[in-house]
């Protein structure tokens, strides 16, 4: 598998939340605004990174029944880290995303990694797989809360875009995740449609002229 | 007996499991102390937001009492000369929309509420959380006493004001105060004797 392939697989083609659907649970918790979108992505590219790293680096010495739980204790582990620094060194944030840091340990998304990609790849693949598909995750998530917090407050990062918006609160609230992240979907799949029958129609044009 | 591939097994889980420990206990040393650090200084900021401006370090002189099952940590707040100008301590709604909520009071020694804050909660963006957004209500609070209000929402009969769409969540913070301030009324003189005295804080730590 070609390395720019990791990087669209992870980021777009095949990205976590808009086209597989998965961490579905982490998204919707916290994309109440963009910064927190912004964290929550971060972490788990972070744990995503430390665990195929590792789980690339034993893939030889794993016996095969094992795996399951060597993989969820190797990725426990490095979301327990990740839980600690941020405990440690970024308060504020930690307080606000609260729960949903250890909950990235269930994140199905992560096993997935490890399970479809880490134990077949080496490190080095690994790594970039999970940049990419962390990547990929971080931008959903980042998106998603910006929608929100845009539609909600009328804010982006915290920054009043609009003055004296009516706040509508709805999209903070937790039904306002789904009817965005519903849209969003209908967005890209708009885009997609788009792209691929431009695609299509190029060789077309370029047939016809001849 | 285990056959060669079940201690294969075994050993690759233990390794793992061993390796992951070790991982966690080196986390665990470089931030513990910073962790501490960090929650210290979280409660200084909200101390500073409660109590009048003061001359000691409240959290250096803190002092516990018990209170039903479990220990009540206090804060005092003195002035250069030692007077105590403020209690604070932390009172916890347990009846909030959606969870607890917790909330730090600073009372003076006449029993006259100084401030209130929310330093955690879980109340729906918009409409509960004006319990801690709404400076105005938050405001509302200072100067109040067991004798000078009534301690419910206005909807109940009492002196403050609920928000638009959201009852619940003032409600608790007002019934959640207003127990503070029992439990002030109640215990005052042995309180104020135990924020009063220099080595009042030694004295109780080493109590039975």
């Amino acid at each position: 598998m070609k390395r720019m392939d990791i990087v669209r697989d992870g980021i777009w083609r095949n990205n976590t939340i808009f086209v597989q659907l998965l961490g579905m649970c982490p998204l919707l918790g916290v994309t109440t605004s963009a910064e927190n979108g912004l964290w929550m992505g971060l972490a788990t590219m972070l744990v995503l990174l430390g665990s195929n790293l590792v789980v690339s680096l034993i893939r030889g010495a794993i016996p095969v029944h094992v795996r399951i739980p060597c993989y969820i204790t190797i990725i426990a582990a490095f979301v327990t880290v990740v839980d600690m620094a941020m405990n440690a060194w970024m308060h504020e944030t930690y307080l606000v995303l609260g729960l949903f840091i250890p909950l990235i340990v269930v994140n199905c998304a992560i096993m997935g990694r490890a399970e479809g990609f880490a134990s077949k790849h080496g490190p080095v693949a690994s790594a970039i797989d999970a940049l990419s598909v962390g990547g990929g995750f971080t931008l959903a998530l980042v998106l998603l809360g910006g929608v929100r917090e845009f539609l909600g407050k009328g804010e982006i990062f915290g920054l009043q875009v609009i003055g004296s918006y009516p706040d509508m609160l709805m999209f903070v609230l937790p039904p306002g995740a789904f009817i965005a992240l519903g849209m969003m979907l209908a967005g890209i799949n708009v885009l997609n449609r788009w792209l691929e029958q431009r695609r299509a129609a190029a060789p077309e044009t370029a047939r016809e002229r001849a | 007996m285990l056959d060669r591939e079940q201690t294969r097994m075994v050993l690759a889980l233990l390794l793992v499991a061993v390796v992951s420990t070790m991982l966690l206990a080196t986390t665990d040393m470089f931030t513990r102390e910073p962790i501490a650090k960090a929650q210290r200084e979280a409660l200084h900021r909200a101390l500073m937001q409660v109590m009048p401006p003061h001359a000691n370090d409240p959290q250096q002189d803190a002092f516990e009492m018990k209170r039903g099952g479990s220990r009540l940590r206090i804060y005092p707040a003195r002035d250069e000369r030692g007077h105590l100008l403020a209690l604070a301590w932390e009172e916890i709604a347990p009846d909030g929309y959606s969870g607890r909520i917790r909330i730090l009071m600073a009372v003076e020694p006449d029993g006259v509420l100084h401030a209130v804050r929310i330093t955690d909660h879980r109340e729906t963006p918009g409409l509960g959380d004006g319990i801690v957004t709404n400076h105005a209500w938050l405001a509302s609070f200072r100067g109040k006493s067991l004798d000078n209000a009534t301690w419910k929402v206005r909807k109940d009969g009492g002196d403050f004001d609920q928000f638009t769409g959201a009852t619940i969540s003032p409600r608790a913070v007002v019934k959640a105060v207003h127990r503070g301030l029992l439990f002030f009324r109640e215990h005052r003189s042995e309180l104020l004797s135990l924020s009063g005295a220099p080595d009042s804080k030694k004295a109780v730590e080493e109590g039975p």
